[in-house]
């Protein structure tokens, strides 16, 4: 009894993935134009901006407080919107409820498609539609949100206990009954942990869309970035992250409780 | 390639206090003779693996010491305590291998202490160390499992890797600590028999702590009773009573106890 | 029927839907105002089509390859940089340094990339450089608290078993920590790619590079075929990204 030999390992395999990575890595730098001669020597230009940058301009924190409070009428609105309209479009996903194959296949693609668009995309578009301002925000906000819960709703839903929703099927109960009083019960914790969850992901978001005009803090943040007021920008970049980490609090602190 | 006279050990009043105020070793004066082959018994809580991890450090005195060989075993982590356990293996009863790796890589473990830092770093290894992982998986019989994934085999087999880790360390005291608590009675039997024979092969001083009586007896050479971490028998397995027993339990056994049940009547 | 009481749930909605409307008249998006928008988007929609695909082959193509450059240079930086950061934020390996290096990976969370972008730019000039830079630093952040995560969940068995042997704190990390972690923090860095990809896709809009830019662009001066171009390359592109991604990470994971 000997060893046997070594195993070749799959070395076409191995090579072929390094080989990738490698390849893949120096096009896009090359791609990107990334140099660190270029890093380094922009690093004393780097520090006169942050020099600007710092300390921020505190006398501009009061503008602050009206364009803040949009940012979270925004917020709301989006996800009030978006989560009422994920909770058709997250049941007709989920295998186990949807009542046709036909409408699962082509709702799960179409929430698919909404997921590979970000926030922003979706801002700019309805920005040209609706026009600068607020209401393209909630718009953009309510789209992004139909997308992150319905998503991760459905897959709750696939995991519900079927034994109640073929109880009401089998006492002759409707489709919609059984979706409504056998389904949906069980996974109401998740769906409230979602929307919590899409809440945050939408404060955060609503902070940027001003970039692309649609309202918020975002479209001071905009003005004073293209003036170079830098210590503007980091005087609203401060307060931005400052709020986004209190809310974060709270709808974590919410969320765990539930689940 | 039998160890010349090497491998004592030797605790001289050693303590050791836990940081919760429980007593792990109290006063422990001990001595483990080059080759001995020692089962160390007592009920669970009375200090037999805190014994055994105080030889290689990985558990530390609060007073007293502990030597190997006349050298005293540092107290403290770094190159000197590293260097002692080199000469120490220990087997474990979850036996410890890193699952995603194969047999060969897991016994080679044994031998990072003894090859160059970078060559252990790049998984460059000499031949003279690759023959000593083979002959070390050839001892406990499983050389064709060379280059399967640890976590292919089955617990026995398992075992007998984390031996093979010890012996390819080629040291001069093998710990067994609980080697066989998550094994069945078939694959306990034949890991005990290896140890034994390893033992008597290579005059490995080795320190097995057990927690079943029939299989101190069977294989014991000498039995160490340990209760409330204090060494409460000392003596030679083929002259050990039932008494004695009931002595470090400080109760009646039960079926708990044994392996094979016929043997409790 | 029975009256019972009012529950929570009740008064949670109540709420909800109270600051629901107040936020609706906050921003002036009034009931006529409502009337106007499914009319006003369903015109926009008819200008997208058909797109102008020969304007997509031609300048959003290369853009979306710059997309994904940038995603994937962010990736490495972030890959590279989080992981000694994710073994000094194991609690299990380093109890005193571990919630040093996790607060500031919670920090770095907490910034968007494009907040960042802004910062980059007028360091390293506008394009696609700063855009990877900020994608790297900001995915830091996650990639730190995700990988100390899965350093805290492994077996720490063998840890002990190659130290007990002699292995230096070094050596053990080699043998017993990396085999068990380096699948799973794989698996992670190509979640954060496919993020990355979209994160990449916007920052175009502070000059950071990307598809971002063309977007806004068409859309600035109303050329919606265009427009149209840029959102169905998107999104077939990143379609086939999320899906040959997800699929090699299963395997690894598997594997």
């Amino acid at each position: 009894m000997g060893v046997p030999l070594k195993p070749a390992r799959n070395w076409w395999l191995w090579a072929g993935a390094g080989g990738f990575l490698l390849a893949m890595t120096l096009w896009s730098a090359q791609g990107i134009g990334f140099s660190f001669s270029e890093l380094f020597c922009n690093l004393g230009s780097g520090s006169r901006l942050l020099q600007e940058s710092w300390p921020p301009d505190f006398a501009f924190l009061p503008r602050l407080y009206q364009p803040f409070l949009e940012t979270i009428y925004i917020a709301i609105i989006g996800t009030v919107v978006g989560g009422i309209l994920a909770i058709p479009i997250a049941v007709l996903a989920a295998r186990n409820l949807s009542p046709g194959k036909l409408i699962w296949f082509a709702d799960r693609n179409f929430m698919n498609i909404l997921r590979t668009l970000p926030d922003l995309f979706w801002a700019m578009l309805f920005a040209a539609a609706v026009g600068f301002g607020p209401v393209a925000g909630a718009l953009a906000l309510s789209v992004f949100t139909i997308a992150v819960v319905s998503k991760l709703w459905s897959e709750s839903l696939e995991a519900v206990n079927m034994g109640l929703p073929e109880a009401v099927r089998s006492a002759g109960g409707s489709w919609l009954q059984m979706v409504q009083f056998g389904a949906l019960p069980q996974a109401l914790p998740h769906y409230v942990s979602y929307v919590l969850y899409a809440f945050e992901l939408n404060v955060r978001a609503s902070m940027v869309l001003g970039l692309v005009g649609a309202g918020g803090i975002g479209m001071i943040l905009e003005t004073q970035r293209a003036n170079f007021e830098y210590e503007r920008v980091t005087m609203i970049i401060l307060a931005v992250l400052v709020a986004v980490l209190i809310i974060e609090q709270i709808s974590e602190s919410i969320r765990k409780r539930l689940t | 390639m039998s160890q010349k006279a090497q491998g004592s050990i030797r605790f001289s009043s050693a303590n050791i206090v836990y940081p919760n105020g429980a007593v792990g070793m109290r006063d422990l004066d001990l001595e483990i003779k080059p080759g001995e082959f020692v089962v160390v018994v007592g009920s669970s809580g009375a200090g037999k693996s805190t014994l055994l991890r105080a030889v290689n450090g990985l558990n530390r005195l609060s007073s007293g010491k502990v030597e190997i060989d006349g050298v005293q075993v540092p107290q403290r982590d770094g190159r000197e305590l590293r260097r002692l356990r080199k000469r120490v293996g220990m087997i474990f009863q979850d036996f410890r291998l890193v699952r995603r790796l194969s047999v060969m890589s897991n016994v080679l473990i044994g031998r990072l202490a003894h090859v160059p830092g970078w060559r252990a770093m790049l998984n460059l290894w000499p031949a003279h160390d690759r023959a000593i992982a083979i002959k070390a998986l050839e001892r406990v019989g499983i050389p064709d499992k060379a280059w399967v994934r640890a976590s292919d085999l089955s617990g026995g087999q398992q075992q007998r890797v984390g031996i093979a880790r010890a012996l390819a360390q080629e040291p001069a005291i093998i710990l067994a600590d609980e080697p066989v608590a998550s094994l069945d009675p078939v694959t306990t039997h034949q890991i005990m028999k290896d140890l034994v024979r390893i033992n008597r092969e290579l005059g490995i001083t080795t320190l097995v702590n057990l927690h079943f009586l029939d299989l101190a007896r069977q294989y014991g050479q000498r039995i160490i009773g340990l209760r409330f971490g204090e060494l409460v028998y000392d003596g030679s397995a083929a002259t050990v009573t039932d008494d004695d027993f009931r002595e470090i339990y400080g109760r009646d056994f039960t079926e708990d106890d044994v392996l094979d049940e016929d043997e409790v009547a | 029927m029975p009256k019972h009481r009012v529950g929570w749930a009740t008064w949670l909605t109540f709420i909800i839907a109270a600051l629901f409307i107040f936020s609706l008249w906050a921003i002036e998006f009034s009931p006529s105002r409502m009337i106007q928008v499914p009319g006003q988007v369903l015109q926009q929609l008819s200008f997208f089509y058909p797109a102008d695909m020969a304007y997509g082959w031609e300048t959003v193509l290369p853009a979306i390859v710059e997309s994904i450059q940038i995603a994937w240079i962010g990736t490495i930086i972030a890959a590279i940089l989080s992981l000694p950061l994710a073994l000094l934020g194991a609690r299990t390996l380093f109890p005193r340094i571990s919630r040093f290096v996790k607060l500031i990976s919670a920090t770095a969370r907490a910034f968007p990339e494009i907040l960042l972008a802004i910062y980059f730019v007028p360091i390293v000039g506008l394009g696609a450089f700063a855009g990877a830079l900020a994608i790297g630093i900001s995915s830091v952040g996650m990639l730190t608290k995700l990988g100390a995560e899965v350093v805290e969940s492994i077996d720490f068995g063998p840890v002990e078993a190659v130290e007990a042997s002699g292995g230096s704190r070094l050596l053990a990390l080699r043998y017993a920590v990396f085999p068990q972690v380096l699948p799973e923090l794989a698996a992670h860095w190509l979640f954060r790619f496919e993020l990355n990809i979209r994160a990449s896709a916007v920052l175009g809009v502070v000059g950071a590079g990307g598809v971002g830019g063309v977007l806004l662009n068409t859309l600035r001066y109303g050329h919606f075929d265009k427009a149209a171009a840029v959102l169905v390359l998107t999104i077939i592109v990143v379609l086939a990204i999320d899906m040959i991604s997800g699929e090699i990470r299963h395997r690894i994971i598997r594997g």
